[in-house]
């Protein structure tokens, strides 16, 4: 599979010879490259757009690999990382797994294993990016809702019924009609189950009864 | 000259002087000698056991010089009596070569006068006995020998070799005021043979100690070691791989894949310079003094625990003072002191859990004559004990610890003839440091 066109990859590492040899291989599969010698000038020159994949060597002096996944998480940043460690270290690799990486390699490492976990990571972060676009997408949607539209729209996708919603809302079930169907038209939904999904993509967590 | 001395006489004198030549050394010369003689006495006291050999070659060429002869040996008496063997000898420029052996039995006489401890000298070989030194005489002459002057070398009271001095190309006379001073001379030798000896022998143990706490030192550096190996066989890999793609593509990149087979050679270089300087550790070598380039040897050092210090989060910082002249020394046993002194700091930090995890090497000129090389690191210090105990042997705080690191690493440096340290910094952490006497050669 050749990669998506202009995926960027990062490599962190402090080993001038190995981030070299690994930036050619990366940009060899055909991936667009940037490398940095350590976590700080790795994190003074994040861009707002997140790299596709990072390729963080474990150990590094001064900010380690498995801090730079902590502090990258801690401000936000949604980046998939696969991991290179000089030695095979269990307790790191859980810790780098746990904190969502998407592959821990050891050095010495294959081309075959080093493309294929940059190519998972790319294809995740994509993966990743779509589905936070399409979020955005529907908070805007519910953002145009009057309080009172946000309010039926928070029942109905609990499955609730109109006169039930009626009730709830101390209303008339006319009205509940009229807000419904102007929660439909601006959510774009077709349905009663396609409004439960944007509910759902949108992280809207269903109001209790 | 008195107006009474006659031609006769005078020319008489002047022929019996070429002959016999130099008859009389200027006054000013038996003072440069007298200097010379107390400058090879100071200078004998200070060298090091690795430098006998050649110290006593160097003196022995200068008197050769001095006195215009052409052999000056120094021979030693095998345990059995059969042979005196020529340990150390220098040959006049134009002279033949000397022996490396002369057989006792071929100088019944004069050897019996040595152990006797006197000196023996002839200004042409019929001067010794006719009879009694036949033997001798014909010796003598087999070897082209024309007059010689052999002090007798006593080592514990007794005589175990001779110094001579030889003149195969001309007679010569053998004053008594240069006899005695070759006698104080025969003395300073023998002096420093005997302690030369004891010297040798202890190095011998200490170098049988040493490499076995090397290896154990090696050993705390497996993964370190492993770590420094895997980065250059990463790049290697990598680069491979990256040159197949380039030139499975088209068109090929031709340059780039130049410029990958560079680096793969590099890389392969340093990997072998790792597995280099490990042999050169575990080596159970012999111990070669030359002259070394203190920064390269403390540089290698920190590539040696780079990878250590890594995994410790420590960083070493290096302040070297450029042009620094060479010292005198084995450069592994130097860089195992450093190396010990190294772990010890980064032992030291990991124990104080200091936010400031920092170790200083630092090389500075002492003095004219000395070079200081300092590990300075922000760990626990050197808690509650005089900072001169943790050099005695067995004295350890590690839970696996021999207590011999320390202990080794002095007398490592003291046979370099430096001195090893340490102290408390004010801001917390200890420095350990040690001087080292500069060459006067080149490294």
């Amino acid at each position: 599979m050749s990669p998506p066109p202009g995926a960027l990859v990062s490599i962190v590492d402090d080993e001038p010879s190995v981030r070299k040899s690994l930036a050619r291989l990366v940009k060899a599969a055909g991936y667009e490259v940037e490398a940095f010698a350590s976590a700080h000038e790795f994190l003074a020159r994040l861009q707002p757009e997140d790299p596709c994949c990072l390729l963080l060597d474990v150990q590094m002096p001064g900010l380690t690999g498995l801090e730079l996944q902590e502090a990258l998480a801690a401000a936000g940043h949604r980046v998939s990382i696969v991991f290179i460690s000089g030695h095979g270290n269990i307790a790191g690799s859980v810790k780098a797994m746990k904190g969502g990486a998407v592959d821990f390699l050891t050095k010495p490492v294959t081309d075959r294993e080093l493309l294929g976990a940059v190519e998972r990571a790319v294809t995740k972060a994509l993966q990743m990016r779509q589905d936070q676009a399409r979020a955005r997408e529907i908070h805007s949607r519910i953002k145009s809702l009057t309080p009172r539209e946000a309010q039926v729209f928070a029942l109905v996708v609990t499955g609730r019924l109109n006169k039930q919603i009626a009730f709830d809302l101390g209303i008339g079930e006319k009205t509940v009609k009229a807000h419904r169907g102007r929660v439909m038209a601006k959510m774009r939904a077709g349905s009663v189950a396609e409004l439960v999904r944007l509910a759902d993509q949108g992280g809207v967590i269903a109001a209790k009864s | 000259m008195t107006a009474g001395f006659s031609w006769f006489s005078k020319t008489m004198w002047i022929a019996s002087t070429l002959r016999r030549k130099l008859v009389d050394q200027p006054l000013e010369d038996q003072l440069r000698f007298e200097t010379f003689l107390s400058e090879q006495t100071a200078a004998f006291s200070r060298v090091l056991a690795a430098d006998v050999d050649r110290e006593i070659k160097q003196s022995l060429r200068r008197i050769v010089d001095f006195l215009k002869v052409d052999w000056g040996s120094l021979a030693e008496f095998s345990p059995d009596s059969q042979t005196a063997q020529i340990t150390h000898a220098w040959v006049a420029e134009g002279a033949a070569p000397a022996p490396s052996a002369v057989r006792l039995a071929g100088l019944p006489w004069v050897v019996a006068r040595l152990r006797e401890g006197e000196v023996v000298r002839f200004s042409r070989v019929e001067e010794l006995p006719e009879e009694k030194a036949a033997l001798d005489r014909r010796t003598y002459l087999g070897l082209g020998i024309k007059s010689q002057v052999d002090v007798p070398l006593k080592v514990a009271g007794r005589v175990v070799g001779a110094l001579a001095f030889s003149t195969l190309r001309a007679e010569r006379a053998w004053q008594d005021e240069l006899v005695q001073r070759l006698q104080l001379l025969g003395e300073v030798f023998a002096n420093v043979l005997s302690r030369g000896r004891t010297e040798l022998e202890m190095q011998r143990l200490r170098q049988e100690l040493s490499h076995v706490a090397r290896v154990s030192t090696v050993g705390e550096l497996t993964t370190s070691l492993a770590h420094e190996l895997n980065q250059p066989l990463t790049a290697i890999l990598s680069n491979a791989q990256a040159a197949q793609r380039l030139l499975a593509a088209m068109p090929a990149d031709l340059e780039e894949v130049q410029e990958i087979l560079k680096d793969i050679v590099e890389d392969d270089k340093r990997a072998s310079e790792v597995i280099h300087r490990l042999r050169g550790l575990l080596k159970p070598g012999e111990v070669e003094f030359r002259a070394l380039d203190v920064n390269e040897m403390v540089s290698e050092v920190a590539r040696l625990v780079s990878g250590d210090a890594v995994m410790r989060k420590v960083s070493i910082r290096l302040e070297l003072v450029p042009g620094l002249p060479p010292v005198r020394g084995d450069r592994v046993q130097l860089q195992q002191v450093v190396l010990n002194l190294v772990l010890n700091a980064l032992d030291a930090i990991q124990e104080s859990g200091t936010r400031d995890r920092t170790l200083l090497l630092r090389t500075t000129l002492e003095s004219s004559a000395a070079i200081r090389v300092a590990v300075r690191d922000s760990g626990v210090g050197i808690g509650g004990v005089e900072p001169d105990q943790i050099f005695r042997a067995f004295y350890t705080t590690k839970p696996e610890g021999l207590g011999m690191g320390l202990a080794i690493a002095r007398s490592i440096v003291e046979s370099h003839a430096g001195r090893l340290e340490a102290r408390n910094n004010s801001d917390g952490g200890a420095t350990f440091s040690f001087t080292l006497p500069i060459s006067d050669e080149e490294p």
